[in-house]
């Protein structure tokens, strides 16, 4: 691999660049992703999508950039061309557009038919009776292999493609003349930004951003609560207005009083009443001092101690 | 110096003075690594930190949780829909356990491929089969704690394959057990494995780890010159902690996520009889659940097959590996055995995963 | 022999100077360069690779090359590298003997004993030892004790036998059990057991040519079910791995039997299994049956998985 420009298999310049292109966006993408998320719009449908994807552009052209000038410098000894980023950034995307949806299709194709056919065979009347744990791992297994084989090869085919368009950047590269050692420092320095404290600032302030907005949307309790799971609920008594509660006990110990009078007016005249009649010598009339009256006396001190629950 | 010291600098040297800090932390951090610092290497320090954050985590968790049988269920309902963030902080310990396992089968692997098990590590690599070992008791020890249905008959059914065993399954059985039938004993025991025994374990192990590892040296690439491999070195600090640091980022932002998106929801409360409930243990070990699942190991004998004995002689075959295998040679492309070996392995236990999965569709 | 610090340097010709710092390559561990000082203020430091060395002796490092081409050799800058103290390079030190002397510090009178360390030494081993081992006993004892706890052999009412209505058709009793585990408050935990009126067909399947004796741990027999009696009584828990069974009507099969829902075991009136994962077949429990009708069983619990009984509760 330290070997000249042209040793270089395409399949392997493909993924000697692509590889680290990738991981060297994703992280960036992700943030601005849930940064997305953050402000109400979903990443993986419209309009979010067409944000991350326009977002994209310029992260890729520059992971490109950075990954393929390594891979010039370090592995190819040869000067990077300039703006070798944005040109295999276009020439990448012309060749997505082409490939990836005929990818696509024949991977589907190539999933559904494996499933077909391996389902037909196990219909055999040899492997029918086949217990269901039995049948399930040799299904997965017969149409799995054939879709990964498929979509290795596809992948390969990918990569391929890719590295050709790296390897045409590479045909009109100057070699570098640089001993080793100093290759490996220029590629090395390309990943010290030119401007440190704007990009840490940057960084910084995107994830305070970030922490902050999670500090504020993150639900308290559970967003899925169980559905047997029982809050406490606080019973609230009504509100207490002592003025008025003091008037109701007022009222209720003046009618109380009035009632013991009245009970007490009724005793002394029955006890008069009871001793003409024993005097007459009628039979005792039914004493109706002992039926209370009712109505307003029937109420008992109880009640007007109670004006709250 | 023109200008006096400052009060940082003054600390620095009066602790610099008693304990050879200067000294201590150059042997720290600038350990040269071969082939300078790659992403491939970030998976052990990936490790120590969801460790570390299952330790805060757990900590937290067991602020409000109670191991009774007749508190458990409540409690951690409690902690689900009462304390404020519980069910986030809950649930990140619940997806920083899968995120752990992941891990520890992507470190194990980069590992193997580098070859980096071989003389002069192979004590590094058998206490990190020890560690692995840990990190799957945890994940079964923790998983009864909830004690809804899920955790008791997940628990239950793992303890009775192990029962399975000859001559000491039974006693072993009793002893995780606390007695003939899960109950209150098992929850007590579980949760003094989890909590303390197994961490103490992990920590006494993972120092041991890393002091072997140190001691050893970083393995470095398996190819290039020599010329190129010192063209590139740079120290541990701080390039391959800067990367380490960006993987932590990256794992803690993925679990938080998961945490956000899924958050833990609980069964009903454990009974003794499952009813409609179908038993399944933690993703992790799908595969083995799957493999019992397969009619040549039903019967005792079969159980014990695929539950333990094929499982644990395959991690007796990684440890004898670096005994086994001598050739010095480090590229995984001029190792087909490893390779091929290492594929089938993977591939055998997605697809037994993956069945585990399609299979609960035909259960009745 | 590796070159020393402090060595004289001869080339070819005459004496140049003397080794001044001594260079290691961090891989390989070997040295890789000797500095050379010479006399005189001014004079650089000369960086002289190791495969110029043609001999080493304890004192004198000697060159291949005349002195008239020392000045060919690179300068030495120090600013390129740095000692070994401030780094962390494995097993280093290992492979260095560089220095022309050793460094030493006394080995204490005391130590010199070789009798008294070796006594001292298996003292402690057997003193630490003996600190451990009184604790080996009772903690052992200690982990064990709910491991084996005695059955429970109870006599519980279930219910009357006038529930069932016809022969050879199993009937569930749902009952509570008062159960108190270790420190745990008593609990009624939710059982229960299936009841058939079984025919002498089915009775002579289940029971064979002899009495089902059930003992306790120590060996003895508690309970004799009798095969004269016509009810059996079967635990709730399905022997596969103690999923509660249904009694279920089975047009396909013409007939009814009992089905566990979990993996669809199936075991027909007498126990005896007729599909599915179970090890054996259903466990029959003790049971009397009163005068007056009233059932009562013990609620014995077998491990569940096994081929051959083994009870646990």
């Amino acid at each position: 691999m330290t070997g000249q420009a042209s040793n270089m298999s395409s399949v392997k310049l493909g993924l000697a660049v692509a590889w680290p292109a990738f991981w060297t966006g994703v992280p960036i993408k992700v943030v601005i992703a849930l940064l997305l998320l953050a402000t109400g719009l979903h990443p993986w449908e419209m309009p979010g999508l067409a944000f991350l994807l326009l977002l994209s552009i310029p992260i890729d052209i520059w992971a490109l950039g950075l990954s393929s000038r390594t891979v010039f410098l370090e592995r190819l000894h040869l000067q990077p061309p300039a703006l070798i980023g944005l040109t295999l950034w276009w020439q990448a995307t012309l060749f997505n557009a082409l490939y990836l949806p005929i990818a696509y299709l024949i991977e589907s194709q190539a999933v559904a038919g494996a499933k077909a056919v391996v389902g037909r065979i196990l219909e055999l009347e040899l492997l029918k009776s086949l217990p269901v744990p039995e049948r399930i791992g040799i299904e997965l297994t017969m149409w799995g292999s054939a879709a990964a084989v498929i979509l290795l090869v596809l992948a390969l085919g990918w990569l391929f493609g890719f590295g050709r368009i790296v390897g045409r950047q590479v045909a009109t590269a100057r070699p570098a003349a640089e001993p080793y050692q100093a290759l490996v420092r220029q590629w090395d320095l390309l990943r010290v930004p030119a401007d440190q404290p704007l990009v840490l600032t940057v960084l910084v302030a995107s994830g305070v951003t970030l922490v902050v907005l999670f500090w504020a949307f993150m639900p308290v309790t559970t967003p899925h609560p169980h559905e047997l799971y029982e809050k406490p609920q606080e019973k609230v008594g009504p509100p207490l207005k002592p003025a008025e509660a003091l008037q109701k006990t007022e009222k209720l110990i003046a009618q109380a009083e009035s009632a013991v009078q009245a009970l007490e007016a009724k005793a002394k005249k029955d006890v008069k009443n009871k001793g003409k009649n024993k005097g007459t010598g009628k039979g005792a009339a039914p004493s109706k001092a002992g039926q209370p009256k009712v109505g307003k006396t029937e109420t008992t001190p109880g009640d007007a101690a109670a004006p709250t629950r | 110096m023109n200008s006096q010291p400052s009060l940082l600098e003054k600390v620095f040297a009066f602790v610099d003075e008693r304990v050879g800090l200067k000294t201590l932390q150059a042997k720290m951090l600038n350990e040269p690594v071969p082939g300078g610092s790659r992403w491939a290497y970030v998976f052990g320090s990936c490790l120590l930190f969801i460790f570390i954050m299952q330790a805060v985590t757990g900590i937290l968790l067991m602020f409000y949780y109670v191991p009774s049988a007749d508190h458990a269920y409540a409690s951690t309902q409690y902690i689900i829909h009462e304390v404020d963030y519980g069910w986030f902080l809950l649930s990140y310990h619940f997806w920083g356990s899968s995120a752990m396992v992941v891990m520890v089968f992507a470190h194990m692997s980069q590992v193997f491929l580098w070859g980096a098990y071989k003389k002069p590590r192979e004590m590094v690599w058998l206490v990190g089969l020890a560690l692995f070992g840990l990190v799957m008791a945890f994940g079964f020890t923790g998983y009864l704690l909830p004690w809804d249905q899920r955790a008791y008959w997940a628990t239950t059914v793992g303890v009775e394959i192990m029962d399975k065993t000859p001559v000491v399954g039974d006693f072993i059985a009793r002893f995780l057990k606390g007695g003939p039938t899960p109950g209150q004993m098992t929850l007590s025991r579980f949760f003094v494995i989890h909590v303390m025994i197994l961490p103490a374990a992990l920590m006494g192990l993972a120092g041991l780890h890393l002091f072997l590892f140190r001691k050893a040296g970083p393995a470095g690439p398996f190819q290039g010159s020599v010329e190129e491999l010192k063209a590139k070195t740079d120290y541990f600090f701080p390039r391959q902690v800067w990367k380490d640091v960006v993987a932590m980022a990256a794992v803690f932002f993925t679990i938080c996520s998961l945490a956000f998106i899924e958050p833990v929801q609980l069964l009903e409360e454990a009974t003794p009889d499952p009813g409609d409930y179908h038993p399944e243990p933690e993703w992790y070990f799908l595969f083995l659940f799957q493999m019992l699942r397969l009619k040549i190991f039903s019967g005792e004998l079969g159980q014990f097959l695929a539950g333990v004995a094929i499982p644990n002689a395959f991690l007796l075959l990684l440890a004898a590996l670096p005994f086994i295998d001598r050739n010095p040679e480090r590229n995984i492309f001029k190792r087909p055995i490893a390779l091929v070996g290492w594929i089938v392995v993977m591939a055998g236990i997605l697809i037994f995963t993956v069945s585990a999965i399609i299979n609960r569709e035909f259960l009745d | 022999m590796q070159p020393k610090l402090k060595s004289k340097v001869r080339c070819t010709d005459r004496e140049v100077g003397e080794v001044t710092r001594i260079i290691v390559d961090p891989l390989s561990r070997e040295v890789s360069h000797i500095v050379v000082g010479r006399n005189g203020a001014g004079v650089p430091e000369r960086q002289i690779p190791a495969s110029t060395i043609q001999a080493v002796t304890d004192d004198t490092v000697e060159l291949r090359a005349p002195s008239s081409e020392l000045n060919q050799f690179p300068v030495f800058r120090r600013d390129e590298y740095v000692t070994i103290h401030e780094v962390e390079i494995a097993h280093l030190e290992d492979h260095l003997h560089v220095q022309p002397g050793e460094v030493l510090v006394p080995l204490p009178e005391l130590e010199r004993n070789v009798k008294r360390r070796t006594f001292f030494t298996n003292l402690t081993h057997a003193i630490g030892a003996l600190i451990a081992l009184p604790l080996v006993y009772p903690v052992l004892r200690y982990l064990m004790k709910p491991m084996y706890a005695p059955f429970d052999n109870r006599w519980l009412k279930i219910g009357n036998v006038n529930r069932i209505k016809a022969d050879d058709v199993g009937v569930q009793f749902k009952f509570k059990k008062t159960v108190k585990e270790a420190f745990m408050p008593e609990a009624d935990v939710d059982k229960n057991v299936w009841v058939l009126k079984a025919s002498p067909a089915v009775l002579e399947e289940v029971y064979g040519s002899k009495d089902m004796e059930f003992r306790d741990h120590t060996g003895g027999v508690i309970w004799t079910n009798k095969r004269d009696v016509p009810y059996v009584a079967y635990s709730g828990k399905c022997p596969h791995l103690g999923c509660g069974y249904k009694w279920r009507n089975v047009p396909k099969l013409g007939r009814q039997i009992f089905l566990c829902p979990c993996h669809l075991s199936i075991y027909d009136p007498s126990g005896k299994v007729l599909d599915g994962p179970a090890p054996r077949p259903l466990d029959p429990v003790p049971i009397r049956v009163a005068t007056n009708g009233d059932i009562e069983i013990i609620d014995v619990e077998y491990k569940a998985g096994t081929k051959v009984q083994t009870r646990i509760v």
